[in-house]
């Protein structure tokens, strides 16, 4: 019980004292101290050298390891960056932020951690909407018109989305009528051991809901509208944090879904549902690849690409399932790096609109090459863990023999990556129009974002070529449990 | 007796379909909430205790009093806004739509719990007050009003899980009663800064953010 201690109740406690006055400073050591204490706790659990005993609200399977690790693993590299982004010079005066900033973050990784190690959908659902209420003001950060209708659009369509997967819930409950499982409490471990004893009719219904509902939150096309809007205006370690971590947390419910209908007839049914939806997610960002004009928007785009090949592996099974597991935890190192940047070059130019922003390779050497690297990790270019995933989901395409659908996929990524390729460069190598414009090149200073980045990114590199043997063992313990 | 209150629950839908006034659509929440504080005691009255008594009575705090007291007095009054919803379509229209669409779910409703051991008409009330919401939410303007839709939907599902899973633990009611609670707060703040940002054409607008 100790362990939960460190990750649950101590994120809590530091959310609450903090609304006291005091020092921004001491606020962000506390803070910085919480999360590698989160840490070192989650990787602890995920390597299985800690196994706490638990409570039956709570559960921790291969899926919360996995979770878990990159939810913490997100969020140490957010607040590690938070004290930058909180002191940079800016136009906006976002004080009242600031004073709350470091409350909410805590508050977060409390509420996100609660509902990864659940172990009961209504505790689950009860914390992925707080999740969406601590999200909802550091959208706000920067307290301008964007921001505003961003958190209203983020608050109000992910709230009507989780309404809908909480009917999905009841559904589920509903599905379990009569037997045993009601009466131990609607436990997810007793509805994953006793499936074959729900109703499938609603328990197809419940999971037609749940998809539909936390589809919203995760950001699979087409219910994506909330989060690709609070992805583009929130502040950079905020967008970071939603994209990386928070979608990871919708989908998991989503795969609880699928733990239960494994074994049932509804799985087929569940698989094509996921297929559908990450197909069209694939559809949507190819179409928007070529639409925006704000990078920003462009990366957010991005991460609906990658959520939906996510779900499409998940959604086939085999190795394209452990492939998709692998995606999870690439796509994540992946987008951290990639807000990150985008923050350093929306500080510098002060615009989010791809016409405005030129010659960063110039003008700003470190970002210019981080933000390259992570661009070509994020098409999929090897060595990067990105390339081996998307490899490993094509070869459970291949397995199943679904050469059409293996055909079209790899078509949308390739337009997919000519779209972003065409907006990354301009604002990579584009020449500033008229004379005012262009910037003096200044000698960008080696800081803490660039640090970071470099180090995220040669993760990703490293990881790609060697995997730890615990990282695969956790993997193949999810594809177990979807494969019964 | 229970069923008379869902049919009252499913009348005050109707009602939400004619009347173009804001505070009438709080009103029309308010009494949801007393019926469902209802709904919720009926069953408990065999057996009272204190324990019981603490679901019920925060539903009546919570959703028949602080919310709504926290719409009107912050919202409604301070930004003084205008009484008449703005909708995007005819009121007729709306009431025709919604009649359809409750007989539709009813009949429906009859249908698929036949074979199961469910009471149709509190589900089909619980479907057609989540339905009614969405079209609050779709066919009207105002952003105040869309927050009264999504309550309304909010009671539906309220009543969704009485009809089908009392089951559900009474610490993640507590819980879910709290977030909805905060979702509103931060609607209302929310709203209130859109209204001194925004020039007041572009409020119901709100598509700044396009690609």
């Amino acid at each position: 019980m100790l362990v939960l201690f460190y990750i649950l109740i101590l994120p809590l406690l530091a959310g609450g004292l903090f609304f006291i006055p005091g020092g921004k400073k001491l606020k962000y050591q506390l803070s910085l101290m919480v999360s590698v204490v989160h840490l070192a706790a989650s990787y602890l659990i995920f390597a299985g050298l800690v196994a706490p005993e638990l409570h039956q609200w709570f559960r921790i399977d291969a899926f919360s390891k996995l979770f878990l690790l990159i939810l913490s693993h997100v969020y140490f590299w957010v607040v590690l960056n938070s004290w930058h982004f909180l002191n940079r010079p800016t136009v906006y005066s976002p004080d009242k932020s600031t004073k709350i900033f470091f409350s909410i973050m805590n508050l977060y990784l409390f509420a996100n951690t609660l509902a990864l190690i659940s172990n009961h959908l209504g505790l689950y659902w009860v914390a992925l909407e707080s999740t969406t209420l601590c999200v909802a003001p550091l959208i706000h950060y920067y307290r301008n018109k964007e921001s505003l209708e961003a958190m209203w659009k983020y608050l109000f369509l992910v709230s009507v989305g989780i309404a809908f997967a909480f009917i999905g819930i009841l559904f589920l409950a509903f599905s379990a009528h009569g037997t045993d499982i009601i009466e131990k409490g609607l436990f997810l471990s007793d509805l994953i051991e006793g499936s074959s004893k729900l109703n499938m009719v609603w328990l197809k219904a419940g999971f037609i809901f749940i998809f539909a509902g936390l589809s919203t939150k995760a950001g699979i096309a087409p219910m994506h509208p909330g989060e690709v809007d609070a992805l583009s205006y929130s502040p950079s370690p905020v967008a970071a944090l939603v994209s990386a971590s928070l979608s990871g947390t919708a989908l998991i419910g989503i795969f609880r879904l699928m733990q239960i209908t494994a074994g049932t007839p509804v799985h087929q049914f569940a698989q094509v549902l996921m297929i559908t939806g990450g197909m069209i997610s694939l559809l949507v960002a190819l179409v928007f690849m070529f639409k925006v004009t704000n990078y920003k928007r462009m990366i957010a785009y991005s991460s609906v690409e990658h959520i939906g090949l996510i779900v499409l592996g998940a959604g086939i099974g085999g190795a394209a399932l452990i492939g998709s597991m692998l995606h999870m935890i690439f796509n994540s190192l992946n987008k951290t790096a990639m807000f990150l940047m985008a923050g350093n070059i929306h500080r510098t130019y002060n615009s989010r609109e791809t016409r405005d922003v030129k010659g960063v390779l110039k003008n700003m050497r470190w970002t210019g090459i981080l933000f390259l690297t992570a661009f070509l990790a994020v098409i999929a270019m090897p060595p990067f863990g990105l390339f081996f995933s998307e490899l490993m989901i094509f070869r459970g395409l291949v397995e199943q023999n679904r050469f059409i659908l293996l055909a079209v996929i790899l078509f949308v990524l390739l337009f997919i990556f000519i779209g972003m390729s065409r907006q990354t460069f301009s604002i990579l190598y584009g020449k500033a129009e008229s004379e005012g414009e262009a910037a003096e090149p200044k000698s960008e200073k080696f800081n803490i974002t660039h640090l970071s980045a470099l180090v995220l990114l040669l993760l990703l590199a490293s990881a790609g070529l060697f995997m730890p043997a615990v990282f695969t063992d956790v993997i193949n313990q999810i594809a177990g449990e979807l494969s019964r | 007796m229970g069923n008379v209150l869902n049919i009252l629950f499913c009348l005050s839908l109707l009602y939400l379909a004619t009347t173009t006034r804001v505070t009438a659509y709080l009103q029309v929440f308010v009494l949801q909430s007393i019926l469902l504080f209802f709904i919720v005691m009926m069953p408990l009255l065999n057996h009272l205790s204190v324990f019981t008594l603490v679901l019920p009575l925060t539903i009546l705090v919570v959703k028949a009093i602080l919310i709504p007291r926290y719409m009107k007095k912050k919202i409604i009054y301070e930004l003084e806004i205008k009484t008449t919803i703005e909708a995007n379509i005819q009121q007729f229209n709306f009431l025709l739509l919604s009649v359809f669409s409750m007989v539709a779910v009813f009949v429906s409703c009859n249908l698929i719990t036949k074979d199961a051991a469910v009471d149709p008409i509190p589900f089909a009330a619980a479907f057609s007050s989540v339905v009614i919401g969405l079209y609050v939410i779709i066919f009207r303007k105002k952003l105040i009003v869309h927050v009264i839709g999504f309550l309304v939907m909010e009671n539906g599902i309220f009543l969704l899980g009485i009809a089908v899973a009392s089951e559900m633990p009474f610490l993640i009611e507590l819980g879910i009663l709290l977030d909805i609670f905060v979702v509103v707060f931060l609607m209302g703040i929310a709203i209130n800064k859109i209204s001194s940002t925004f020039a007041a054409d572009e409020v119901s607008a709100l598509d700044k953010l396009k690609n």
